[in-house]
């Protein structure tokens, strides 16, 4: 079965990669939609490699894209991505608050602060991270869920989402 | 001339060119702008800050190495303004930056460290943020520090653009900003081809040479070793520079007396075996031509050149001579030929190479390169048991021995001329042009010329390779057949050639290819802070002693024919090919 999974997966890369080919920000948009479709949400090393490959693009820039933005995440993410913003005005209106108890009802305890990290709960639930800054400062604190932007934080909320999503509902 | 624009320089009324930057413009009339990340010719990448000026009429300060003079513009290169500014900027990149100035490898040649004291830095201002990985010690010619890395992005550009390898790039972003390699994996598994051309450009000591002079030193102390040293055709030229001689400076002799000074036992040549390269890739060529093999037939001196191919190329590998580059070549006869004449055993020598180049660091460890181990073990049963051994021990760049000598306290200028020893370190002019571009082809053509026309060439001079023309080409009339050759240098231009030979549209029967821009004279194992003007100073300087050698033709150098006579038989012979020839293999990354 594994054998089954990976052959499709790369022959949607596959055609991801050929629709990008000769159009300008081949590479960007390549690594945005070969992220979105994959199974896990991430870039694999070989899913830079045929990117590389096939656009024509060196390894290190590939590879200098694919760190520059944090949007692309090289490890495997869980099945929800929690994105919690850090930046001044979020923080000063609790987004540290918010950052712990998403981590603690995910029972992850090793986050570092300090690195824009980004980790998985051990039961691949969820990945949280954060960001410098969304640009929502006015509906501070801000987080983002599955690729929403959810504002004015609080902590009730984001514990009934959690709760949500763990019964298998959406944001 | 004529297009020349009038500009005001510091109160000063002047006539510039208006297609070259503000730093240029200054630079013309006598005003030194300090700069970083911007070099010329390599990069501008408006990072630094540093050599920010205030043209008048402007909201901002202008960084004078994206900008060019327009009519009329009133530039300050030293108001209070501009000195501020300059020094902020350099304080911001020294907050990062470890003050252990006293015992970096780059010493004074340290760029940050002369414009940090030029712009009168006197204090740690700002606070330290950043962390960082350990050095990337992973390739056997180059060292990365990042945490002496100020981001100028001079050795990505010139890996990019001037070598299209593009091991390095920016990765990560805001303080996590650094320079790193596909997957953050290091040097040696990237497509780098440790040509050392980021080294030479980096204004830092953030990328070096694999400093071996330690162990070098540690070789030359112990009584039971044989050390010899080979020194490679640049190394003569660039020396002097090295040591604070102006630029072009021929040391050849004085290079010979701080050799035997730093206590070498023997002062051989690199420009024997580059004779006998001259040989055997001669008389490959010839052989090529005459039975129908594969043309163009490109050189394979320069390691940083195989690298490339074997990582980009390698469905072209039959078109690169077999030939081992003269460094492999003096050590495979070195410790066969010489230590049998010597009457010693290989265990008890040691070679020694002083080369403009990292990546020869790295050919001297290819598995491949014991061939005189391999001679041995055929020859005594007793010596089979021994370890084996490379036939080069250590390579060193032109910096490692101008650090050497400086550290043992020889004093380069009041030194007496000397002569290489005997036998090895016989040479021609033809292997004095081996150090820059088109000097190989030139010295092969005087050669092959000869063999095929069985007569004295009337002008021995091959202009049309000379010069730093990015590929240059000429044709040659061989015994009736006009033959094309073709000069490449600098990996860019290389793929200029190569392409034309993979499209099946390659004009060329002979292609020279060095790695580094001007050839080995401007390698990247070559003094720091080198120019386009250096460069020519050194390649004049080797044309100089090429023209004042009493032999200048490869097949004349009394000593190969000695060789050949004695030991090798004749050139591509069974012994040529155990010890002299070699083979390429695909390299992944």
């Amino acid at each position: 079965m594994p054998k089954i999974i990976s052959n499709a997966k790369t022959q949607g890369l596959d055609d991801i990669i050929e629709s990008w080919k000769g159009r300008n920000g081949s590479l960007l948009g390549a690594l945005e939609q070969a992220q979105q479709n994959d199974p896990q949400k991430y870039l694999s090393e070989n899913t830079l490699r045929e990117v590389s490959k096939r656009l024509n693009v060196p390894l290190s820039q590939v590879y200098s894209v694919a760190t520059f933005y944090s949007f692309f995440s090289l490890k495997p993410q869980g099945e929800h991505v929690i994105v919690v913003c850090r930046g001044t005005a979020c923080h000063t209106r609790g987004s540290l608050v918010l950052l712990n108890e998403a981590l603690s009802r995910l029972g992850i305890k090793e986050f570092k602060e300090e690195e824009e990290n980004s980790i998985t709960s051990s039961d691949t639930f969820a990945t949280i991270r954060t960001v410098a800054c969304f640009g929502q400062c006015a509906l501070a604190p801000v987080i983002m869920v599955d690729g929403k932007v959810l504002s004015r934080m609080t902590v009730s909320k984001l514990v009934s989402l959690l709760e949500r999503l763990k019964k298998g509902g959406e944001v | 001339m004529e297009n020349f624009i009038e500009i005001t320089i510091d109160n000063q009324q002047v006539k510039v060119d208006p297609s070259e930057n503000i730093v240029e413009a200054c630079a013309r009339v006598g005003v030194k702008i300090p700069t970083l990340c911007y070099l010329k010719g390599i990069s501008k990448n408006a990072s630094c800050g540093v050599c920010v000026v205030e043209v008048e009429g402007a909201k901002a300060l202008v960084r004078s190495c994206v900008q060019n003079p327009t009519p009329g513009m009133k530039i300050h290169t030293s108001s209070p303004r501009v000195l501020r500014a300059r020094q902020t900027a350099i304080e911001l990149l020294l907050a990062n930056h470890p003050t252990d100035c006293l015992s970096c490898i780059r010493g004074d040649t340290c760029e940050l460290r002369t414009v940090a004291n030029l712009l009168g830095v006197r204090a740690d201002r700002f606070p330290s943020y950043k962390r960082y990985p350990a050095p990337d010690t992973t390739s056997e010619g180059i060292v990365r520090d990042d945490e002496k890395c100020i981001l100028c992005g001079r050795c990505v550009s010139v890996c990019e653009e001037t070598q299209g390898i593009n091991a390095i790039a920016f990765t990560g972003r805001g303080a996590r900003t650094r320079v790193s390699t596909f997957m953050d994996r290091g040097l040696a598994q990237s497509a780098c081809v440790q040509c050392g051309q980021c080294s030479v450009v980096c204004p830092t000591g953030a990328i070096t040479e694999k400093d071996d002079s330690r162990e070098v030193f540690g070789a030359l102390q112990d009584p039971k070793l044989l050390v010899v040293v080979q020194t490679a055709p640049a190394i003569r030229a660039s020396l002097g520079e090295a040591l604070g001689l102006p630029p072009g400076s021929l040391v050849t002799g004085k290079m010979v007396a701080a050799l035997r000074r730093l206590g070498f036992a023997k002062v051989f040549d690199t420009q024997f075996a580059a004779d006998l390269t001259i040989m055997e890739e001669g008389s490959e060529l010839l052989e090529r031509l005459s039975h129908g093999g594969t043309t163009p037939m490109i050189t394979s001196c320069s390691p940083g050149w195989i690298n490339f191919i074997e990582g980009f190329y390698p469905d072209l590998f039959g078109h690169v001579s077999t030939c081992k580059s003269p460094q492999q070549m003096f050590g495979a006869v070195a410790k066969t030929y010489y230590a049998q004449t010597a009457g010693i055993t290989p265990d008890k020598m040691r070679v020694v190479s002083i080369m403009p180049c990292t990546a020869k660091k790295y050919e001297a460890r290819r598995k491949e390169m014991d061939s005189a181990w391999d001679w041995w073990k055929e020859k005594d049963a007793k010596l089979a048991g021994l370890r084996s051994f490379f036939d080069v021990d250590w390579a060193l760049t032109t910096r490692e021995l101008a650090r050497m000598i400086k550290l043992a306290g020889i004093d380069i200028a009041d030194l007496q001329e000397e002569d290489f020893d005997d036998p090895l370190g016989r040479s021609t002019g033809a292997a004095t042009i081996f150090g820059t571009t088109g000097g190989v082809m030139e010295a092969a053509l005087r050669t092959v010329y000869e063999i095929v026309e069985k007569k004295p060439l009337e002008k021995i001079e091959f202009t049309q390779v000379r010069g730093f023309t990015s590929i240059k080409s000429a044709e040659v009339v061989l015994g009736g057949n006009p033959i094309r050759v073709a000069v490449a240098h600098g990996l860019s231009n290389a793929r200029i050639l190569l392409d034309e030979i993979r499209a099946g549209r390659s004009p060329y029967q002979f292609i020279e290819i060095m790695s580094c821009p001007g050839g080995c004279i401007g390698g990247g194992g070559q003094p720091v802070l080198s120019n386009s003007k250096t460069k020519l100073a050194r390649s004049q300087a080797l044309y100089t002693e090429d023209s004042i050698l009493p032999i200048r033709k490869s097949h004349e150098n009394p000593a190969i024919q000695t060789l050949y006579k004695e030991f090798l038989g004749e050139p591509l012979g069974h012994l040529s090919h155990e010890l002299l020839h070699t083979s390429y293999r695909a390299r992944t990354f």
